[in-house]
C-alpha cells in the first residue's frame, strides 16, 4: 500500500454512490453543501429548500450539533405530534413542532353538517374535555337562534363541565409523572377518572365522546344510576385527589424536576396567548368563567385561584387547587339544582336567522372559544374553534432552548396539551 | 348568500327569550372606540356582549395596537384569530377577537382582505402567539401574512397545493371515484363551474416546483 | 488429581452460575410484575400458572421466538457482541457472591475487588451497544450509560472500603465471618450502607437513576434496535444485575448467609449450607422488593442531577466516611 493511497470513508462512498446514480438518472443532487439546510432529511421531509426565515433557523445545523426526531409515534408527545429538537448533547438549541398528523377537518365538515350535527362533530377535538368542546358551541348557536337553555340544563351543563374538568385534570397529574418515570400516578389518575367516567356514562350513555350537549339544553335529565354514582364519589374524592397527589407532590426528584423548570412570566405568557391553568400558575388572575362569565357561574361563589412561579410546578399545584375548586362547584351547583325541563322546546330542523356569535368558556386547558357564522341555512355558513392547547405550543420552543432533553417532555407534560384539540 | 344582519337591536335579532350573558355595558366600549377611531363608526355593530368593528386590512396593525396600549381600552389578552371567506366572488376575512379586563364584551375586528391579492401585515409583532394563528389561516385558506417569519403550512403537508377552507374547495381525487359518487354536485364533476376556481398556490413551494426538473 | 478435582469443580460450578442466571431473572422479573401491580392497585399476571406464576417464564420464551432484526448500516460484529458483554459481566460477577459457607462458585480472596472490577465491563457493554446501532436515540442513551456508571462506580466502591478497613479482608466469605463474630456491618457502617445502596441503584440502571433507558424520552437508550433474544441479554442482564447487587450488599452490610438474631446464625455440615443458602435468597428478595417499590414509586432524576448527586454528595460523603473509619480503626485498634 502506498502513502498516498486514500481509503474513502464508507459514508463518503454511499454518498457518491448516490449522487452518481441521481446524476445518471437525471435528477437534482440530494445532498446540499454542509452548512446550508443540511438536516433536512435527516428528520424525513421531503428534501426541498427551507420556506421561511424560521424553518432555515432551526434547520440549519451549527457546529456540534444534531436533529433529534421525537415523532409522532412517541410514548410521550401526549397524541400525534412531532417535535424536531436540535441538540448539541443533551442541550436543546431549538424546537421546531410539526403538528397536523392527527388533522380531520372538523371545521370544514361543521360547515356541511346542522346544527345538532356539529355538536357531535366536535365531541373528539379535546378528547379528555368533551364537555367543554360541545359547551361553546352549544352556547355560540344559541345566541344565533336566540334561544336560552332552561336553568336547570343550565346547571347540569355545569355540573358535567366541572366533572370533567376534575377528571382532566387528574389525568394531567398522571401524564407529568410519567413522562418523568413514575409509574404509577398515572394509574391512580385513571382510577380517579373512571369514576367520574362511569357517573357520565349513566347519565350520556357514552363513556368518553358524550355527545351530551344539544342547542337548547342538555339531552338527558340525571337519573337514579348518576346520582346514586355522584354521592358516591362524593364521599371519597378528595380522599382518592390527596392519595393520589401525595405520592408526587413532595417527592424531592418529583420537586427537583419541576421547580425551576420552564418558566413562563405573565406578560410572555399573555403575549403567547396561553390561557387557562397555565397563564394562571404564571400568576395572572384570567379565568373566563369570571372574566366574562357565561352558563350559570354568576350565581356560584368561587375565586381566581393563582400561583407565583410559573415553573412546572406552579402549574401542576394550580390543577390541584382547580381540582378542589371543580368539586366546591360541584358542591354548590347540587345544592342549587332546580327542577325544570333540561331542553328548550326549539323545531326538528331549526334556521337561525343570519348573524355571528362568539363564545368562549374556560376548558381545562384554557380559553376555549367558537366564532360560529350563520347565513339562514340549516348548516353554520362558518364553524371556527379555537382550541388553547393549540396557542399553548407554542410556549415549548420559546421556554426550551438552554434545557436538556429530559425537561422537554416534562415542561410539555406540565402545559398539558391534547393533539385532538391542536390538529383539529 | 344572504347578507349578514347588521341590526344594533338586540330584541330583534335574538328573539325574545334571550337571557343577557354580560351586562350590556358594552355603551362604553363603544363610546370610547367612537372617540378613539370615529372613522369605523359606520362599521360598528353591537350585541350584548360583543362590540363589532370592521377595517380594511392594511390597518390591522395600527388599530390593534392602539386597543392594546391605551390604558383606558387595554386589550391585552388575543383570544382568537379566524380567516372567513365569504365566497367566490366576495372579499376574505381576518376576525380578530381581543378581551380586555376594562369592558365586559368582547371586542370582534374584522379585517378586510382582498381575494385577489391576500395580503394582510402580521400581527406577530404585537402578540408571539398569533403565529400558529396565522399559520394556520395561511393553510386553510390561503391569506399571506406580511412580515410572518414562519408562513408555512401546519395541518397540511407542505408540498400541498389548495386551501381546504376555501368555498371553492374541492377533492376530485376521491369526489368522483367513491362509491356515493353522484349523490351531491360536489361529487359529479360535470356540475362543477371550473371558472369560478381560484388558482392560487404555495409562494415558496411553486417557485421551487417550478425550478425543478 | 488435587488440580483436576480442583478444574472440575471449578467447571460444575461456573456452568451451575450460568445456569441460575436465567431461572434469578425469571423470578425476578415476576416479582416485579407483581409487586408493581400490587403498588398501582392492579392483578398483574394472574392467568399463566397459579397466581400468574410462569409469566416471565413465557417472556423469556416468547423473547426467543421474536424476529432478530440488526438494523442495514449498524455495525454487525459489535452490535452482536454488544449483548454478550453485558450479560457476562454479570454472570462473572455472580462467580462471587457467597450464597453459603460451602457455596460460593469461586472463593477468591480478593472478591470485591473481583466483583467490582468485573460489574464495570456492562458500561463498556451499553456503550458498545449505543454506538453500533446507527440510532440518535441508541447513541444519546449510550453516552449517558457510560457517564452515569462511570461516576456512581467510585462512591460505590468506596464505600465498601470502610468495611474492607473494618474487617481486615477482602474475601467475602471473611468479611461474613467478621460480621458473625462483631454483629452485622451495617451497625457498623451506616453511612457506607446509604452510600452504597444509592449507587448500587444507580450502577444497575434502576429508577430513579434510568436515564439510560429513560422510555418517556428516548424510546429505548440504547437498546432501541435491538429485538429478540438479543435485547432478551439485555433484559435478563438487567434483573440479573439487581439480583446480585442485592446480593452483594447484604453479603456486605447485613450479613450473607447469617440469620438475623431470634435464629441459630449458622448450623454445620450439609443442613449449614442449605440454611444459609436459604437465609442469603430471602434476604436478598427481600432488598430486590425494596428496589422494585422504588421504582414503582419514585419519578426519574434528569441526567445532570444525577451526575450531581455522584460527584458532589456521594462521594465526598464515601471520603469522609473512609476516613473516619480509618482513623477510628487506628484509634481504637479494632
Amino acid at each position: 500500500m502506498t502513502s498516498d493511497m486514500k481509503i474513502p470513508d464508507p459514508l463518503d462512498l454511499d454518498r457518491d454512490e448516490e449522487a452518481r446514480l441521481r446524476r445518471v438518472a437525471g435528477l437534482p443532487p440530494a445532498r446540499t453543501p454542509a452548512g446550508e439546510y443540511a438536516g433536512f432529511e435527516s428528520v424525513g421531509l421531503p428534501e426541498r429548500p427551507p420556506q421561511t426565515e424560521r424553518e432555515s433557523e432551526v434547520y440549519t445545523l451549527e457546529e456540534g450539533e444534531m436533529l433529534v426526531n421525537m415523532g409522532p409515534q412517541h410514548p410521550s408527545t401526549h397524541g400525534v405530534m412531532r417535535l424536531v429538537v436540535k441538540v448539541r448533547g443533551e442541550v436543546v438549541t431549538d424546537i421546531d413542532p410539526v403538528l397536523g398528523y392527527l388533522h380531520r377537518g372538523i371545521e370544514k365538515l361543521c360547515e356541511e353538517a346542522t346544527y345538532t350535527t356539529v355538536l357531535t362533530y366536535v365531541d373528539p377535538m379535546d378528547y379528555l374535555g368533551t364537555m367543554h368542546n360541545e359547551h361553546a358551541p352549544a352556547i355560540a348557536f344559541e345566541k344565533l337562534f336566540g334561544i336560552s337553555a332552561p336553568r336547570r340544563a343550565e346547571y347540569i351543563r355545569a355540573l358535567v363541565v366541572e366533572l370533567n374538568r376534575v377528571f382532566s385534570h387528574s389525568l394531567m397529574m398522571g401524564f407529568l409523572a410519567l413522562d418523568m418515570g413514575g409509574i404509577t400516578p398515572i394509574l391512580y389518575g385513571f382510577i380517579n377518572r373512571d369514576e367520574i367516567v362511569d357517573m357520565l356514562a349513566a347519565i350520556s350513555g357514552q363513556r368518553m365522546l358524550f355527545n351530551f350537549f344539544r342547542v337548547g339544553g342538555v339531552n338527558w335529565d340525571t337519573n337514579d344510576e348518576f346520582l346514586s354514582r355522584l354521592g358516591t364519589w362524593r364521599s371519597h374524592v378528595l380522599k382518592n385527589v390527596e392519595m393520589s397527589e401525595r405520592v408526587i407532590t413532595d417527592n424531592e426528584i418529583f420537586r427537583a424536576r419541576t421547580i425551576g423548570m420552564g418558566v413562563l412570566s405573565g406578560k410572555e405568557a399573555i403575549s403567547l396567548g396561553v390561557s387557562g391553568p397555565n397563564l394562571r400558575a404564571s400568576g395572572v388572575a384570567f379565568d373566563v368563567r369570571k372574566a366574562h362569565p357565561y352558563s350559570i357561574y354568576p350565581e356560584l361563589e368561587f375565586e381566581v385561584i393563582t400561583q407565583a412561579g410559573g415553573d412546572s410546578n406552579a402549574r401542576y399545584l394550580q390543577r390541584i387547587a382547580e381540582v378542589k375548586q371543580s368539586i366546591h362547584l360541584i358542591d354548590q351547583i347540587i345544592d342549587k339544582m332546580p327542577h325544570g325541563p333540561v331542553q328548550a322546546q326549539v323545531p326538528g330542523i331549526i334556521r337561525p336567522k343570519p348573524g355571528r356569535a362568539y363564545a368562549a368558556i374556560e376548558s381545562p386547558r384554557g380559553l376555549y372559544s367558537v366564532y360560529a357564522i350563520s347565513d339562514g341555512g340549516p348548516n353554520p355558513y362558518r364553524f371556527r374553534m379555537r382550541d388553547p392547547s393549540f396557542v399553548s405550543l407554542q410556549a415549548i420552543p420559546k421556554l426550551m432552548p438552554g434545557r436538556l432533553i429530559a425537561d422537554t417532555m416534562a415542561v410539555m407534560a406540565s402545559f398539558d396539551p391534547v393533539m385532538g384539540g391542536v390538529d383539529k | 348568500m344572504a347578507d349578514l344582519c347588521r341590526s344594533r337591536c338586540a330584541a330583534d335579532r335574538l328573539g325574545r327569550r334571550r337571557a343577557l350573558t354580560a351586562p350590556a355595558k358594552a355603551g362604553a366600549l363603544v363610546r370610547l372606540l367612537l372617540d378613539r377611531f370615529p372613522d369605523l363608526a359606520a362599521g360598528l355593530w353591537t350585541d350584548e356582549d360583543t362590540v363589532e368593528v370592521t377595517i380594511e386590512g392594511d390597518r390591522n396593525v395600527a388599530v390593534l395596537q392602539a386597543l392594546r396600549d391605551d390604558p383606558e381600552l387595554n386589550f391585552f389578552f388575543l383570544a382568537d384569530a379566524a380567516a372567513v371567506d365569504y365566497g367566490v366572488t366576495e372579499h376574505l376575512e381576518v376576525v380578530y377577537h381581543l378581551y380586555s379586563d376594562r369592558h365586559p364584551a368582547w371586542l370582534r375586528v374584522r379585517a378586510r382582505v382582498n381575494r385577489a391579492d391576500p395580503h394582510i401585515p402580521t400581527i406577530t409583532g404585537l402578540w408571539e402567539g398569533a403565529m400558529f394563528h396565522e399559520r394556520e389561516m395561511y393553510d386553510m385558506m390561503g391569506i399571506l401574512f406580511d412580515g410572518n417569519r414562519d408562513l408555512r403550512r401546519i395541518f397540511m403537508s407542505p408540498d400541498y397545493r389548495s386551501f381546504p377552507q376555501r368555498k371553492d374547495f374541492l377533492l376530485p381525487d376521491d369526489a368522483a371515484d367513491s362509491s356515493a359518487a353522484g349523490v351531491r354536485p360536489l361529487e359529479r364533476p360535470e356540475t362543477w363551474d371550473l371558472t369560478r376556481l381560484s388558482d392560487e398556490l404555495a409562494p415558496g413551494v411553486i417557485a421551487h416546483a417550478e425550478g425543478e426538473s | 488429581m488435587e488440580l483436576l478435582l480442583g478444574v472440575l469443580r471449578f467447571l460444575l460450578s461456573t456452568t451451575l452460575i450460568l445456569l441460575l442466571t436465567v431461572p434469578t431473572a425469571f423470578v425476578v422479573i415476576q416479582m416485579e410484575l407483581k409487586i408493581i401491580a400490587g403498588a398501582q392497585l392492579r392483578y398483574g399476571p394472574n392467568r399463566v400458572g397459579p397466581w400468574g406464576m410462569f409469566q416471565s417464564t413465557i417472556h423469556g420464551f416468547k423473547v426467543l421466538a421474536k424476529e432478530d432484526h440488526i438494523p442495514d448500516q449498524a455495525d454487525r460484529a459489535t452490535f452482536t457482541l454488544a449483548p454478550w458483554m453485558v450479560y457476562m459481566a454479570a454472570a462473572m460477577s455472580m462467580l462471587v457472591i457467597p450464597f453459603a459457607p460451602g457455596a460460593i462458585a469461586a472463593d477468591f480472596n480478593i472478591g470485591i475487588v473481583y466483583f467490582f472490577a468485573v460489574l464495570g465491563l456492562s458500561v463498556v457493554g451499553l456503550l458498545v451497544a449505543g454506538w453500533a446501532s446507527y440510532n440518535k436515540y441508541s447513541l444519546l442513551g449510550g453516552l449517558r450509560s457510560a457517564a452515569q456508571m462511570v461516576s456512581y462506580e467510585i462512591p460505590l466502591t468506596l464505600s465498601v472500603v470502610g468495611a474492607v478497613v473494618l474487617a481486615g479482608t477482602l474475601n467475602f466469605r471473611e468479611l461474613i465471618e467478621w460480621q458473625r463474630a462483631h454483629g452485622w456491618m451495617l451497625v457498623w457502617q451506616p453511612v457506607g450502607l446509604a452510600i452504597f445502596y444509592v449507587a448500587s441503584l444507580a450502577e444497575i440502571n434502576r429508577t430513579p437513576f434510568d436515564m439510560v433507558e429513560a422510555d418517556s424520552e428516548l424510546v429505548a437508550g440504547p437498546f432501541t434496535e435491538y429485538s429478540g433474544m438479543r435485547f432478551g441479554f439485555f433484559f435478563f442482564a438487567e434483573y440479573v444485575a439487581l439480583f446480585i447487587m442485592s446480593g452483594i450488599m447484604i453479603s456486605l452490610f447485613f450479613g450473607g448467609w447469617l440469620a438475623p438474631w431470634p435464629f441459630p446464625a449458622e448450623l454445620d455440615g450439609f443442613a449449614g449450607t442449605v440454611y444459609g443458602v436459604l437465609w442469603f435468597f430471602i434476604k436478598t428478595y427481600i432488598f430486590v422488593a425494596l428496589a422494585v417499590l422504588l421504582r414503582v414509586t419514585l419519578v426519574r432524576i434528569r441526567v445532570d442531577q444525577l451526575m450531581g448527586v455522584a460527584w458532589k454528595v456521594l462521594l465526598p460523603l464515601a471520603m469522609l466516611n473512609l476516613i473516619v473509619t480509618a482513623a477510628a480503626v487506628v484509634v481504637f485498634k479494632l
